[in-house]
């Protein structure tokens, strides 16, 4: 019994540093992994997700709808920033960078002066369950089953529908997809939308169980950029493994000496990870299936 | 008749021209404005906590001014937003008392905000007043600080909390220097009581994640939590410890009082937290009703008004009387006001005083309890609580001055 | 052709040739300006910053040092970025390690001697050292793209986080505790000998000249350098690094080598600033400021040394002028405008310039 209530304890803490891993990078994994946009506004599109979340909850609306709603909106809000601003950029990533930036100081920033410095939470549903005598988060396992679905999806969406394909094909080889009939430009617009939905997806996941401040997205960006960037160029097959390693690594190293430990692990994991594999996983995973 | 008069009437332009010449400098003074400069985080990760202690600052200055101001000096202030960033207090330190030559400054949020200005006030000999609670140890003449340290706040709340709920301590603090020597303080009340650390964690800042520390605790004995968590990622603990049912009473010296956390989650995350403040808007007294309704005249919109906010406050009217004790602003003189030892001020959150060994003050300390729903409620409050550690330590301004930080791992003494 | 001179008056041709190439590769390919306008404007320049703090005030020239002090980090991370085009996002662990060096170091040792000045040296060695390391450890590793900005973000993460618990009185290098999240202080301004009494030099006109002899000396060695084969064969790593290979270059060993120049820049940086403010904390070396050089080099233009160096400069002054008068509107206008320069200055708002005054110059001769 012991024995089982250590191993659901290790299980926990690991399908939850996955969680927040893969639910928080996704939305990047898009945006960054596929698109080449250096999203330093990632974080934002995440606050809107949560804030938006948090005010349609407290309007009594159930949570599920909230997150819902959060997601549309930032990927509304993404498509806006698309048309007016990334759209300039695709031929120069790196100024990117100086752009989302902007982006997200204006975000912060404006939400502060909008709304105020904070915003009352919405408390985290439902409840605890016990297992062997320690008691858990029930919504946090929700968040396990929501980041494996999420990946299901992701994979279903670009895998196996038009838009998936269409997307992929715009992106690798636009000229190309130019020449076939694809109206790239709604493409491109599409994508970000949709990265940034998923990264306002993450934010109403995470709302109920965070503070809310105009600067909660900063939580999220090193860990989104660090998974995804080991992950590799093919987000899909190596975002997911990526999260699992990186995940392990801190839900061990904390669990034994601390979350200092549990943090600096996570950042020289990924300095070690890519010196042994320059491409990221997903190059040495494909390289082996080859 | 008219001679006799015009002669007069020279001499007395005469005699009024050379006390205009005289008097020059002291009347210039007269009128001339007092400039107190204002350097707080209005945008930023601290915005939260600070923009009300600005607010303060300007609710004090308006009550003065209407009053005749300082010594028959207005009061102008010279307000800067420092975006939480430890750069722009050290241009804006430069800046206020090279520039704009304030009289005093009213500065800083973080501890390392005032580690980074504290050099350039002591290389201008200016004077600073730090109104914020912290980690204590701060020894230094050009620093005034009105906020509670922890002597003032652990030996209170610590022994109470332990008779109330039992020995065992679980400590989880932010990894740096306020958590650290916060929890330091909590050891040593606990051990001296006769209790056990049962665990003691120490959490990075910007951490959101406590999945492994809330099983740490639950796996532990624990009777009761202390939170010294700082920052809004380390506030998201409440949350998630109350979703996974850790059922514990806690015990912070932080929460409520800063950040009002209680306005802010949905309860009853924070039920059964115990803090000890010198200030919240909650406290029911005549003084404290009063402010409050005055603050909300001035600013309707204010969150809330919590213990930086009072102390802001309680430190302008101190600096008042200080520069009216000594009929001037000149530190040493006012320095010289602070040791005879009864620069004390009847404000909103009762009877405070300025000691002068260490220039901290002593506070009236609320025990203040976060119920089901989280409302506040009053269980214990002590009276003159003094900032005794520094000098019994053997710092004592009046003396020398060290301009240093000391910690009880390396007081001054050693 | 050589056998017409003796021995001795070879070497010392070649010596002054050398010495004449030095100069003659203060304009070139890589670097925009050149001619006697261009020398002209330079000189004027150098002569109004010169007597400038003739006529301001203690507090603006102080501020102009200040806002030099961040120069060097910024040319740093213009070499490593804008020629040698490995975007590192971690020039701020450079800086960081070299303002704690500075600290630990006059900490422990004191003024004497003028030792805050190879207090200042050492941090510098230390901190190009750690990036020779960094920069081996990555190029040799072939780490291309923006690997190079996640490898370079997480070093400077893992010592920030590594930093800011360092509280404990157990941390310590000698005397100097390293004190944590709320920084180190206590170190000595950096100090001059003098007969009668060392100078101390507090922000003010005596840093600002000192400042200035830096920033003018490490602008024209960089463009000396730049244009020199050193930096051609940068640039062409930058445009090409398979043709540059193919060529017979050690890719490598020119990208580590120009990473460790950076870094040593970052490092100079770092130890003024310490000198600079007595202090230094670990959140000179978070997220935020690892973003600040890029918005600065990004802003200016990173093509170009000239253009970093006054982008940097406009960026700082322009924001500080913000926030002075700009309150809390102060982040939203410099986001915008941030937003503003890369969709309409694409190459940075220095380089749009100048590339605008030569066309119109050109024009006007005609």
């Amino acid at each position: 019994m012991a024995l089982f209530q250590t191993a659901f304890a290790m299980l926990y803490q690991f399908g939850d540093a996955f969680a927040f891993l893969v639910i928080s990078c996704a939305g990047l994994a898009v945006i960054f992994g596929m698109m080449g946009v250096i999203n330093l506004a990632h974080g934002e599109f995440i606050m809107c997700g949560a804030y938006v979340t948090a005010t349609v909850a407290r309007e009594g609306l159930p949570l599920v709808v909230a997150i819902i709603a959060g997601a549309v909106v930032a990927g509304l809000v993404g498509m806006v920033i698309e048309r007016l601003v990334i759209r300039h950029l695709y031929h120069r990533p790196l100024d990117s960078i100086i752009a989302t930036w902007g982006i997200s100081l204006i975000a912060t920033q404006g939400v502060l002066i909008v709304l105020g410095s904070t915003m009352a939470g919405i408390g985290t549903p439902l409840g605890a369950v016990t297992i062997g005598g320690d008691s858990y988060s029930a919504y946090r396992l929700v968040l396990m089953v929501a980041a494996i679905a999420l990946l299901a999806a992701l994979y279903l969406l670009f895998y196996r529908t038009r838009f998936g394909v269409v997307a992929r094909a715009t992106i690798q080889k636009p000229d190309m997809a130019r020449a076939l009939g694809v109206d790239t430009g709604r493409m491109y617009g599409l994508t970000f939308g949709l990265g940034a939905a998923l990264a306002g997806l993450a934010g109403g996941l995470y709302a109920p169980t965070m503070t809310m401040v105009p600067t909660m997205g900063a939580t999220f960006i090193v860990e989104s950029f660090v998974t995804v960037v080991v992950g590799g160029a093919d987000i899909f097959v190596g975002a997911a493994p990526a999260a699992a390693i990186l995940a392990l690594i801190r839900a061990t190293l904390t669990a034994w000496y601390g979350q200092l430990f549990g943090q600096i692990g996570l950042l020289v994991a990924v300095i070690v990870v890519i010196r042994i594999l320059p491409g990221g996983l997903s190059a040495w995973l494909k390289r082996g299936s080859r | 008749m008219t001679l006799p008069m015009r002669t007069l009437r020279r001499a007395g332009t005469l005699a009024g021209l050379c006390l205009a010449v005289t008097a020059a400098p002291s009347l210039a003074q007269e009128g001339e404005p007092i400039k107190i400069g204002v350097l707080e985080d209005q945008s930023g990760d601290f915005a939260a906590a600070t923009n009300v202690k600005v607010h303060a600052i300007e609710l004090a200055a308006s009550e003065i001014n209407d009053a005749g101001g300082i010594d028959g000096r207005p009061v102008e202030l010279v307000i800067y937003d420092t975006q939480s960033d430890n750069r722009r207090y050290q241009e804006f330190m430069r800046r206020v008392l090279q520039a704009d030559q304030v009289d005093v400054v009213f500065a800083g949020f973080s501890s390392a905000s005032r580690e980074a200005y504290r050099p350039i006030v002591n290389q201008f000999d200016g004077l600073a007043f730090y109104n914020n609670q912290y980690e204590g140890g701060v020894c230094d003449a050009n620093m005034i600080v009105t906020g509670a340290v922890p002597e003032q706040q652990f030996s209170t709340l610590i022994p109470w909390m332990m008779e109330e709920y039992g020995p065992n301590v679980y400590t989880i603090a932010a990894d740096y220097n306020f958590g650290q020597i916060s929890a330091e303080w909590v050891r040593q009340i606990v051990e001296e009581e006769g209790g056990t650390m049962v665990g003691e964690e120490f959490i990075p800042l910007g951490v959101s994640q406590f999945s492994q520390t809330i099983q740490n605790i639950q796996a532990s004995e624990a009777d009761f939590v202390v939170t010294l968590l700082v920052g809004a990622a380390q506030a998201s603990y409440y949350e998630q410890a109350n979703a996974s049912d850790v059922n514990l009473p806690m015990a912070s010296s932080v929460n409520v009082g800063q950040g009002y956390e209680h306005k802010r989650f949905t309860p009853p995350s924070l039920a059964d937290m115990y803090v000890t403040t010198n200030y919240i808007e909650e406290i029911d007294s005549p003084a404290s009703n009063d402010f409050v309704e005055r603050f909300r005249a001035m600013f309707p919109d204010e969150p809330y008004i919590n213990q930086e906010a009072a102390n802001s406050y309680i430190a302008m009217n101190l600096y008042k009387q200080l520069v009216e004790r000594a009929g001037t602003t000149d530190h040493d003189a006012l320095r010289e006001v602070i040791a005879e030892g009864d620069v004390c001020f009847d404000g909103p959150s009762g009877n405070v005083c300025l000691d002068p060994q260490s220039q901290h003050m002593s506070h009236t300390i609320f025990l203040a309890h976060v119920n089901e729903d989280h409302s506040i409620d009053f269980p214990q409050t002590w009276e003159n609580i003094e900032p005794y550690w520094l000098g019994d330590e053997g710092c004592d301004l009046t003396q020398n001055d060290p301009s240093a930080q000391y910690t009880p791992s390396n007081p001054p003494n050693q | 052709m050589n056998t017409r001179y003796n021995d001795v008056t070879a070497v010392t041709t070649r010596r002054e040739g050398s010495l004449w190439r030095a100069i003659g590769h203060l304009e070139g390919p890589q670097t925009i300006g050149r001619g006697p306008l261009f020398w002209g404007l330079v000189s004027l320049a150098i002569v109004a910053a010169a007597i400038y703090p003739l006529f301001a005030d203690a507090w603006t020239v102080g501020n102009a040092a200040y806002f030099m002090v961040w120069t060097f980090m910024a040319m740093g991370l213009g070499v490593v970025w804008g020629y040698a085009g490995a975007l590192s996002f971690g020039q701020t662990a450079f800086f960081g390690l070299a303002g704690y060096a500075y600290g630990v170091l006059t900490i422990n040792i004191g003024t004497a001697y003028g030792f805050t000045i190879a207090a200042i040296l050492l941090s510098i060695l230390l901190a190009g050292l750690f990036a020779l390391l960094i920069g081996y450890f990555m190029f040799y590793g072939r780490i291309r793209g923006v690997f190079i900005g996640i490898v370079t973000l997480s070093v400077t993460l893992v010592l920030e986080t590594f930093m800011a618990q360092t509280a404990g009185p157990q941390w310590r290098i000698g005397e100097a505790r390293l004190n944590g999240f709320n920084g180190m202080s206590g170190m000595p301004p950096l100090t001059i000998p003098w007969p009668g009494g060392d100078l101390a030099l507090f922000p003010g006109r005596g840093f600002y000249y000192v400042l200035l002899g830096l920033v003018v000396a490490c602008y024209l060695g960089l463009r000396m350098l730049l244009n020199a084969r050193f930096g051609n064969v940068l640039v062409a790593i930058r445009e090409n690094p398979h043709r540059a290979e193919m060529l017979g270059y050690d890719i490598r060993l020119y990208q580590t080598l120009a990473f460790g120049l950076g870094g040593a820049l970052a490092g100079l940086s770092g130890a003024l600033y310490t000198a600079w403010g007595q202090y230094i904390t670990p959140s000179s070396m978070g997220l935020t400021a690892a973003a600040l050089p890029i918005v600065w080099v990004a802003v200016g233009g990173r093509r170009d040394i000239t253009a970093t160096l006054l982008g940097t400069i406009l960026v700082l002054a322009g924001f500080q002028s913000l926030t002075i008068y700009g309150s809390q509107y102060a982040l939203v206008v410099m986001g915008s405008l941030l937003l503003l320069t890369v969709l309409a200055a694409p190459e940075g708002l220095i380089v749009a310039a100048m590339t605008g005054a030569r066309s119109l110059w050109r024009r006007a001769r005609r």
